[in-house]
């Protein structure tokens, strides 16, 4: 059984920067298992600008930030574990893991997962009508555009103007898709003011605050939607090919489940354990708990 | 022309069973299905309860059927390697009036002869259930109901009828039928053939089917349910169905606690609309009942709703008809028309008897080759550590998690595609990929991937269900 002082589980943004913190706080130990066989999780797929303010003082690309933190990491000992899924974490500080080499117990002496956070879907709403193909979470559809080199569409709807939404918007728009509108149902857009202003203002994508969608139209492919003025309860149909959803996002805690919730040699970290604005902070945050771990060997 | 002794038409679950049954003798069966795959019709969305057999009259041939068919259900299940839970179920009340209901369901269950069945006092079943909404005043209790997946039961049928020998022939829809001396002559849009017997089971067009040659003295109306899923990690899940119908005759509600570990939730019947499309009023209402049937619940738990079709029948002056309608216009030829609840619980039963009658027409003996078991998709959820182990050592695909939510490997994905998934909701239907809370955004595409490169299409010919469900374009072709 192979063990460790520190393993994290996740290595996005913040379990990148939960093992670089750990180790320069003298922890010599440290595994950080991923799903994926890079490091950098979701970074890679977020090709827009605005990320590691805080260490390189410019504003990098997500898969540059991810370069940039994944370097860090190579030059430190931290132990890289790809292609590795932690189905669980056991009350006797083991970690079964899966990979295509086998599974295998992972023995610990203390764990951060900072597993991230899976985006609210539709399914969630629930909003009345067909299920047919064409609706996709903004994540989704980022990866699809930016990873998979995939077209998910051409009249697209988006709802939600969370920062993925507005950036979506975006990257709809310069994929040469037009945006029909983003519908917001509070009465101002939801994410950052500096996304607001470069992606919808400097795009003119048309923002529709106070509106929400009742029903999905289509039957095999989405065709349109009814959507709803919430304040006059007025609605009208939307016609669209492609329907983007930005609905939140839930940090994601399946691993921390009864029988070890609450232990102290179990930490969250990042966006596992409450959402951030920007990746940053969730980098910060990982930052911090890593340190955090790292003295629980040295109090 | 290609000829055949029986051919059944439509592969949902009904008509998986018929062939299966048919395959006991030795009859040579062609199985027709319109669409691209099996159970994407009624058998798609469906309340997935095996029922008791308590809700019908004595001495009708659903009471005895559904009695029957449940005693026999775990023996299917095992025959055919399908996952069925047998949870019980608990129909509550609240009032005098549903009081007198329960009491007549006993009464008519004892004579059906459902086993275990007796009215339970407001203590036991808070015990049982407790977190049901204060004030009941009895619940039926029912320890032989039970629940199973519809559409994997119905893929299992049909696997299990062609390893003895059936012949599926998908995209294939019967578009003419006429008489010979030789039995009948069906015309399809892919060919012709001749056939001695037929079993029609198309479902909701079962009527239109029979019509093609015959009067049909029963319609088909379809009404539509709305249904709500809940995240398995939901507040007040109950062991138990739940079966409740108010006393002031609004809609009920059904929740079931399903194989899967989810919460599914549905309501009694409204009139069918669009296809498949769920109505505002029917999610609000699944809602509304199931927060004041379980207080705590909460409704940020939903996953997905979805709305399912039931093939009504009904009598040409325009009566609904409660009893199964299984029409025999001439001789070799069998319709069951507007089968709903308990269809799914009776499904083999129904297939049985129609095996067994059309086997007597034709004097067919029986096949001694025939064999009833089925060996499911092997899956890892729930293995121990050395059992998992030991299968991702036998086959490296097993260790890779394509489904995280449901925790469902490539090698599962591999295999529902190599036993006839074309679609991602193909895939769906066999492993439950994309049923859990993210809904299919993180492995959805990992399917579509897969299904291109194992049935060498390009990815934007990889379809989400049916033919048009188009996920991702390829070039700049209109959607």
């Amino acid at each position: 059984m192979r063990s460790c002082k520190l393993l994290i589980v996740g290595a996005g943004a913040a379990g990148m920067s939960a093992a670089l913190s750990a180790w320069e706080a003298g922890c010599r130990d440290i595994i950080l298992a991923d799903r994926a066989s890079r490091p950098g999780g979701i970074l890679h797929q977020c090709i827009h600008e605005g990320f590691g303010r805080r260490e390189s003082g410019s504003e990098l690309t997500g898969p540059e930030y991810a370069a940039m933190l994944a370097g860090k990491l190579e030059r430190s000992g931290v132990t890289f574990l790809p292609d590795t899924d932690v189905l669980s974490v056991e009350a006797d500080k083991t970690a079964v893991c899966s990979g295509k080499s086998g599974l295998e117990r992972i023995c610990f002496e203390q764990i951060i997962l900072a597993s991230g956070c899976r985006e609210r879907t539709i399914g969630s709403l629930p909003v009345a009508g067909t299920r047919p193909a064409g609706i996709f979470t903004a994540g989704q559809a980022q990866e699809l555009i930016n990873l998979r080199h995939l077209d998910p569409g051409n009249e697209v709807l988006i709802l939600g103007s969370g920062d993925l939404g507005m950036i979506m918007a975006r990257r709809f728009t310069l994929e040469g898709r037009h945006v029909i509108a983003v519908l917001e149902q509070e009465a101002q857009y939801g994410g950052m003011a500096r996304n607001f202003h470069r992606c919808i203002e400097a795009f003119s994508i048309p923002l529709r605050c106070r509106m929400t969608i009742k029903q999905i139209h289509g039957e095999n492919r989405i065709c349109g939607v009814t959507a709803e003025h919430i304040d006059s309860g007025e609605r009208e149909f939307i016609a669209c090919d492609t329907l983007v959803t930005a609905l939140g996002l839930i940090p994601e805690r399946e691993l921390c489940c009864k029988g070890v919730e609450g232990e102290k040699w179990l930490y969250l970290a990042g966006n596992c354990r409450k959402v951030h604005d920007i990746v940053d902070s969730a980098a910060a945050d990982g930052e911090r708990i890593g340190k955090m771990a790292a003295s629980g060997f040295y109090m | 022309m290609q000829r055949f002794d029986a051919a059944v038409i439509g592969a949902g679950v009904l008509g998986c069973f018929a062939a299966r049954e048919l395959s006991r003798y030795k009859i040579d069966t062609v199985l027709f299905e319109a669409r691209e795959d099996v159970c994407t019709g009624v058998t798609r969305a469906n309340t997935a309860v095996v029922y008791p057999g308590y809700d019908h009259k004595p001495g009708t041939l659903k009471a005895e059927m559904t009695v029957r068919a449940n005693a026999s259900f775990n023996r299917l299940c095992e025959e055919l390697d399908v996952p069925f839970s047998r949870c019980g179920s608990l129909m509550l009340s609240y009032g005098q009036k549903a009081d007198e209901v329960l009491r007549k369901k006993l009464r008519q269950g004892l004579v059906n002869g459902v086993p275990g069945l007796r009215l339970l006092s407001p203590e036991e079943t808070y015990a049982m259930e407790p977190g049901l909404a204060p004030g009941l005043s009895t619940a039926l209790y029912s320890p032989s109901a039970g629940t199973v997946n519809p559409w994997q039961l119905g893929i299992a049928a049909c696997e299990n009828a062609v390893q003895n020998g059936v012949q599926l022939r998908l995209n294939t829809r019967v578009i003419a039928m006429h008489a010979d001396a030789g039995g009948f002559v069906l015309e399809t849009d892919r060919g012709t053939f001749a056939v001695k017997a037929v079993l029609n089971c198309a479902g909701l067009a079962s009527d239109v089917v029979q019509e093609l040659l015959f009067p049909s003295a029963v319609h088909i109306v379809p009404t539509a349910g709305d249904y709500l899923v809940l995240d398995r990690a939901c507040a007040q899940m109950p062991a138990r169905i739940i079966e409740y119908e108010p006393e002031d005759g609004t809609k009920g509600l059904t929740a079931v606690p399903t194989v899967e570990g989810s919460l599914l939730l549905g309501t009694t019947e409204r009139i069918n609309t669009v296809c498949y499309a769920t109505e505002e009023s029917g999610i609000s209402e699944v809602k509304a009942m199931a927060v004041r049937l379980f207080p705590g619940l909460d409704c940020n738990d939903v996953i997905r709703s979805f709305a399912a079709v039931r093939p009504n029948p009904m009598s040409r002056n325009g009566k609904d008809i409660n009893s199964f309608c299984i029409e025999h216009p001439a001789k070799l030829f069998w319709s069951l028309i507007g089968i709903k609840t308990p269809g799914l619980t009776c499904a083999r039963e129904l297939g049985f008897y129609l095996a067994g009658r059309l086997a007597e027409e034709m004097a067919a003996e029986a096949n001694s080759q025939f064999d009833p078991v089925r060996h499911g998709i092997r899956s890892v959820r729930g293995l121990s550590f050395v059992e998992r182990e030991s299968l991702v050592r036998q086959n490296s695909d097993y260790g890779e998690i394509i489904c995280f939510c449901e925790d469902i490997t490539r090698a599962e994905v591999l295999e529902a595609i190599r036993r006839g998934a074309v679609t991602v909701d193909g895939v769906k239907r066999r492993i439950g990929t994309g049923m859990g809370r993210c809904q299919g955004a993180r492995c959805g595409q990992k399917i579509a991937a897969m299904l291109s490169e194992q049935l060498g299409i390009s990815e934007s010919a990889v379809m989400k269900d049916g033919p048009g469900s188009v996920i991702v374009r390829a070039g700049h072709e209109k959607l």
